[in-house]
């Protein structure tokens, strides 16, 4: 198949069928041709569903052809994390334990991708209920990095962001409690975001943890990725966390630069609070250049430290975990991976007093970031430390993993994304953050689309076959 | 931690099986709970309310 094809966005995938110069059963057909090829390497699938995608690639071609097009993600495919239910098919969460557990119905925002008219592929591989991974010892293999099969692709989304790199899909679905959707992104050199808390439903997603989970869009375009958020978000009034708003549109700032834009470097992360790697540090450095000299203003801010956040995130995470998992922990502990038993433990043993002061600390917090907002118009900041660990070096990943600055924004709810701010001296992807005010998803894709286009090459692609 | 409170912890929490089965792991979580709680500074302000707060009516 043309490799061209693999790498169409799904912007150019709309424009093409609306031109009648692609079809969506043509494009599919070569991506599945591809995954088939490939996949074997990668495992960013747990279960392919060829038969209905290919079938829904029809529908949308005669769609299409008699001019009912519903919009720009019709015909186009889309992968989803198995942890998120897609009517039909098990959402194993990537677990022994859920291994026979078939959805009765879509997850909301599948429901929503239905309509706009995007074709789910199949379910995608993640860190074992989204926290335990990479991991061998599970019903399925853990998925590799493009860029280097030897990497992790980050996690927990971590087939969402290696098939995405590959070339299987334009769009993917992942969720992201601590950085789970930034990650992959981060290490598979694509863009990741998470959107405000609230914005996006979470029902019919497995929860992690229920005050810090989000659903989230993987892409390899800031403008896909904006696509992707029109048509998951919205209020859903059956999620408790979900919040009537009016934000839409999230790529209508795409184009309007980032001349007057204040933009707050968050150094002490990188610099002090977790000394990241000189590569990872150059690039940052790189990007603030890169929108100072496209106009924008840059200045060092303070918020509270990483340890700060990353203590909250544990403690709440933990808590909020064990509520979920308990029964299997007390039933089952055996079915679970040892890295996800070990992970969803800790939850046992922290008082409830601890949980509450943690979350009455969080509000302190939160209170700082937004003081920070009243200076600044978007964050910028780390993502990962470091680039890849060497997925079968459990020190070097154990070592490396907890190393980033993306959980301060599973905290207090910010809009955050993670894309590729230029590539490590081995090839390996190196990542920035952006983080917005609340409900100001569109602002970071404004800033991420200057980035983009300033110092994204996007003819670089994975050393696939 | 000492391995008689471990057992008596582990009972409290209904983890008998995971400590018979998997006491390594048992131990591991015990030990980053405690680190985990150490590294939150709770508020000193009695009134400080907790995030998210309760909202009457809200998210029915």
């Amino acid at each position: 198949m043309s490799t061209d094809l693999a790498y169409l966005s799904a912007a150019e995938a709309s424009r093409a069928f609306a031109a009648r110069t692609l079809s969506p059963v043509e494009l599919m057909q070569a991506l599945l041709a591809r995954i088939e090829r490939l996949d074997p390497q990668i495992n960013a699938f747990i279960r392919l569903d060829a038969e209905a995608a290919l079938a829904a690639a029809r529908a949308a071609e005669q769609e299409i052809t008699a001019g009912r097009i519903r919009g720009p993600l019709h015909g186009v495919p889309v992968g989803i994390k198995d942890i998120i239910d897609v009517a039909g098919l098990p959402t194993t969460c990537h677990s022994k334990i859920l291994l026979d557990n078939v959805a009765q119905q879509d997850a909301v925002v599948v429901q929503k991708l239905r309509q706009a008219g995007a074709i789910v592929m199949g379910k995608l591989s993640t860190h074992e209920f989204a926290i335990g991974g990479p991991s061998f010892d599970l019903p399925f293999p853990p998925a590799r990095n493009p860029w280097n099969r030897d990497h992790h692709p980050g996690g927990s989304s971590s087939g969402s962001g290696a098939g995405v790199a590959a070339g299987f899909f334009p769009l993917a679905l992942g969720t992201d409690t601590g950085g789970s959707v930034r990650n992959p992104a981060s290490a598979c050199g694509i863009v990741g975001h998470k959107p405000t808390y609230g914005l996006v439903s979470r029902r019919g997603v497995f929860p992690l943890s229920f005050t810090l989970d989000h659903v989230g869009p993987l892409t390899r375009t800031v403008a896909d990725n904006a696509l992707l958020l029109d048509a998951i978000a919205g209020h859903d009034p059956a999620d408790p966390g979900s919040t009537p708003t009016q934000a839409r549109y999230f790529g209508r700032f795409l184009d309007r630069g980032v001349r007057g834009l204040r933009i707050g470097f968050v150094r002490h992360f990188h610099e002090t609070d977790m000394p990241a790697d000189p590569e990872v540090t150059a690039a940052l450095e790189h990007v603030a250049r890169v929108l100072e000299a496209e106009g924008a203003e840059v200045r060092s801010v303070t918020l509270h430290s990483l340890g700060e956040f990353s203590g909250l995130n544990r403690v709440i995470l933990c808590s909020e975990a064990w509520s979920i998992h308990a029964p299997w922990l007390r039933s089952r502990p055996g079915d679970y991976g040892q890295l996800a038993r070990r992970r969803l433990l800790p939850g046992a043993f922290i008082p409830s007093g601890e949980y509450v002061g943690a979350q009455r600390r969080r509000l302190q917090v939160i209170a700082g970031v937004e003081d920070v907002f009243r200076d600044v118009d978007v964050l910028l900041c780390a993502s990962s430390m470091d680039p890849a660990s060497r997925i079968e070096d459990a020190e070097e990943t154990g070592r490396t993993y907890p190393r980033q600055a993306r959980l301060p924004f599973n905290v207090t709810g910010h809009p955050a994304l993670a894309m590729r701010s230029g590539f490590s001296r081995n090839g390996l992807p190196l990542s920035v953050q952006f983080v917005g005010r609340y409900f100001d998803d569109a602002t970071v894709f404004r800033v991420a689309a200057v980035c983009e286009k300033s110092m994204v090459d996007k003819t670089l692609r994975p050393p696939l076959m | 931690m000492d391995e008689t409170l471990l057992a008596a912890l582990a009972k409290a929490a209904g983890l008998d099986k995971a400590w018979q089965d998997h006491p390594e792991d048992v131990a591991a979580a015990a030990a980053q709970a405690l680190n985990t709680a150490n590294a939150i500074q709770a508020p000193t302000d009695p009134a400080a309310e907790p995030w998210p707060p309760m909202r009457a009516g809200v998210g029915l």
